[in-house]
């Protein structure tokens, strides 16, 4: 799944990419941050770096911003290469983590400062501060320093900073970080649909696999520097190119199997075909697991904890086998019939969709 | 303990346990009330009684004072005397001068220190402490050495052939200068470095994100953020130098006159007490009026700090 730098085919010449990643590396002493990072995002598309802290998504982001200089691999924008072009002059948009906001300029002069340093003329930059300042729904907050806003409307300033520029790339870094739980639902949401109201073709970074699933066209999952998959939230949920993918977004079950003339034998009775040679290893999501009571079926084991998630249920079944087993199912009468430490036995809802991975 | 302090066994209500039990109560005033007695001890009272001697026509004798009487005579004679005019005038420009000079060589250094590596922070701090651990006597015996008729800028000059004999800069006015900006310089760039050091490294980078250069940084971001850092250092370059003794003593030659080294003469050479007393509050009021000035202009230019917690 991993888009090499020569593209993949599918793009065609009149869809040729806004932003090119082709190849990057970026080293730190001895340590291998980028290595040989290749990404292409369309016109208009949100592509999220998503993976655990250390795996190099921002540092990729610092790299196509300018702030950091990349060691090999080409980042181009509109076909042009960055190498040679200086921060300050990259048509790119960053709205950072915790916002950085210019804690001494109203909320008016911190988003018309790009147009200032442009040395625009000051009744054009006033018309424009007030339509970026509408679009984020900033009106009546002009004169109003960053101490005094709230957590949301900070994050609305930084946004419209950069959108007065009319920036070709938008990077965000982790930007719902500094806001609570509830707020950054709804902000996620809003934020989304803006930037696909405006088109912008925008990079979004963020650890928080949900704010991915949410905000993204396209995530990248990316680990040790590398992308290991770059795909639509529904086929990185679904068909997982990596068992580290599959580990990674959503939760998952795994166990060890055995290719026998490219079947492998589920636990259950049904199978699997795959392509792979010997030792593998099968890959399950909860809620394509159900629960039967135990002479429905040969996979049997005993009820180990059970909690309500919203409108889900989450049963582990520790199995006869050893190992716990953890299936999600809404929340049904038929489903809270079972009690702890009943017996029961497990089933697989559709075969298809268990994935499987070399050992 | 301290919650035991302040709920006594009942039977212990005697008057020192009151008091020991309200000084350790946290609550108040009361917790002040032991540095309110020294300092009533050692500063207000020797203050108030500094200021009645320039209300009071005395005669010393032995070191004492033999005899007082209420007047205004030393208060009007130094707001008519020329002499106190024209000294605190070139107090007053020494100090200024003093104070701006080390802003313009102080706010480089401390810039460096911003954008600088790890070792360029520690070469400045350590060249920045290392002339505070030196008395300032020793840092001005040093000018003598270097500004002296026979001293490294005079010889360097004529061995250069660039002058044919030696410049006079000892016992000068620009000696001094020179003294004082040197002497007061780590005291201008560590409020600087302090202040500096707590910018989010972001706010520079969101400015170059934004179209801004070096310098448009510089000018727009750094400099507004550092207004704090400037008033406080200028503050206290301004009160040490306008009140310095040392420096214009040793390098102006005996005959640099300035407020303190006025006050001194008036005090210990020609007995003048009631003077001297005189001239002590001329250069306390003058230096409040400066340093209100420079917390006024401070104030205007960081108004985004207020109501940070609104």
């Amino acid at each position: 799944m991993m888009q090499g730098p020569s593209g993949p085919a599918t793009i065609v010449a009149t869809t040729s990419p806004v932003l090119r990643i082709g190849g990057v590396f970026k080293r730190f002493g001895a340590v291998t941050v980028l290595d040989n990072c290749s990404l292409d995002v369309a016109e208009g598309e949100i592509v999220t770096l998503l993976g655990p802290s250390g795996c190099g998504k921002t540092t990729l982001l610092r790299c196509i911003a300018g702030f950091w200089e990349a060691d090999g691999g080409s980042i181009t924008i509109d076909g042009q290469d960055m190498a040679r072009v200086p921060v300050n002059r990259r048509p790119v948009g960053v709205v950072f983590q915790s916002y950085a906001l210019f804690p001494h300029l109203t909320v008016a002069r911190n988003v018309g400062y790009a147009l200032r340093m442009q040395g625009m003329a000051q009744a054009e930059a006033e018309r424009r501060v007030a339509a970026a300042l509408e679009t984020v729904s900033l009106v009546g907050l002009e004169h109003r320093y960053p101490a005094q806003l709230s957590g949301g409307q900070q994050q609305r300033v930084a946004i419209a900073r950069v959108l007065v520029m009319e920036p070709r790339v938008l990077l965000l870094d982790e930007p719902f970080n500094a806001l609570d739980a509830k707020l950054r639902g709804t902000m996620q949401v809003e934020l989304r649909q803006l930037i696909k109201s405006l088109g912008l073709t925008s990079i979004f970074v963020t650890h928080d696999q949900e704010e991915a699933l949410t905000m993204s066209d396209r995530i990248a999952v990316m680990r040790g520097g590398r992308i290991e998959q770059a795909d639509s939230p529904n086929e990185i949920f679904d068909r997982p190119a990596t068992a580290y993918v599959a580990d990674f977004i959503g939760s998952s079950n795994f166990w060890p199997a055995q290719v026998v003339d490219g079947q492998v034998a589920l636990p259950d009775g049904q199978s699997v075909a795959s392509a792979l040679q010997g030792p593998v290893r099968v890959m399950a999501r909860p809620h394509n697991l159900q629960i039967a009571p135990p002479s429905a079926g040969p996979w049997t084991g005993k009820i180990v904890f059970q909690r309500p998630v919203g409108p889900l249920i989450e049963t582990h079944v520790e199995t006869d086998g050893g190992g716990v087993v953890k299936v999600v199912a809404m929340r049904r009468e038929s489903e809270r019939a079972f009690a702890h430490e009943a017996l029961v036995s497990l089933h697989i809802v559709s075969p298809a969709l268990c994935a499987v991975y070399p050992d | 303990m301290a919650v035991a302090s302040r709920t006594p066994l009942p039977g212990a209500h005697g008057m020192g346990e009151r008091i020991v039990d309200a000084l350790l109560s946290g609550r108040g005033i009361w917790p002040a009330v032991p540095a309110i007695i020294v300092l009533t001890v050692v500063a207000v009272i020797p203050f108030v009684i500094l200021l009645s001697l320039g209300f009071s026509d005395i005669e010393v004798s032995r070191g004492a004072i033999a005899s007082r009487t209420f007047s205004l005579e030393y208060i009007a004679n130094a707001l008519t005397d020329p002499l106190y005019w024209t000294t605190f005038q070139r107090s007053m420009t020494l100090a200024l001068t003093t104070t701006a000079l080390c802003v313009f060589f102080g706010y480089p250094v401390a810039y460096l220190y911003l954008v600088g590596g790890r070792w360029t922070k520690r070469l400045i701090l350590v060249l920045t402490i290392a002339p505070l651990l030196t008395s300032g006597i020793v840092r001005t015996y040093a000018w003598l050495v270097i500004l002296g008729g026979r001293g490294v800028v005079n010889s360097t000059l004529m061995g250069l052939g660039l002058i044919d004999q030696p410049l006079r800069i000892m016992n000068t006015h620009w000696a001094v200068l020179i003294g004082m900006v040197q002497i007061h310089l780590p005291v201008m760039i560590l409020p600087l470095i302090a202040v500096m050091s707590r910018h989010d490294t972001r706010l520079m980078e969101a400015a170059a994100n934004l179209g801004a250069s070096h310098l448009g940084t510089l000018r727009t971001v750094i400099m507004p953020l550092s207004v704090p850092g400037i008033g406080t250092g200028a503050a206290l370059v301004f009160t040490l130098s306008y009140t310095t003794f040392v420096v214009p003593q040793l390098l102006g030659g005996g005959n640099y006159l300035n407020a303190a080294t006025m006050i001194y003469e008036q005090v210990v050479y020609s007995l003048e007490w009631s003077k001297g007393s005189v001239s002590s509050m001329i250069l306390m009021v003058t230096c409040l009026i400066v340093l209100v000035a420079i917390a006024l202009v401070t104030n205007h230019f960081t108004r985004w700090t207020q109501g940070r917690d609104a």
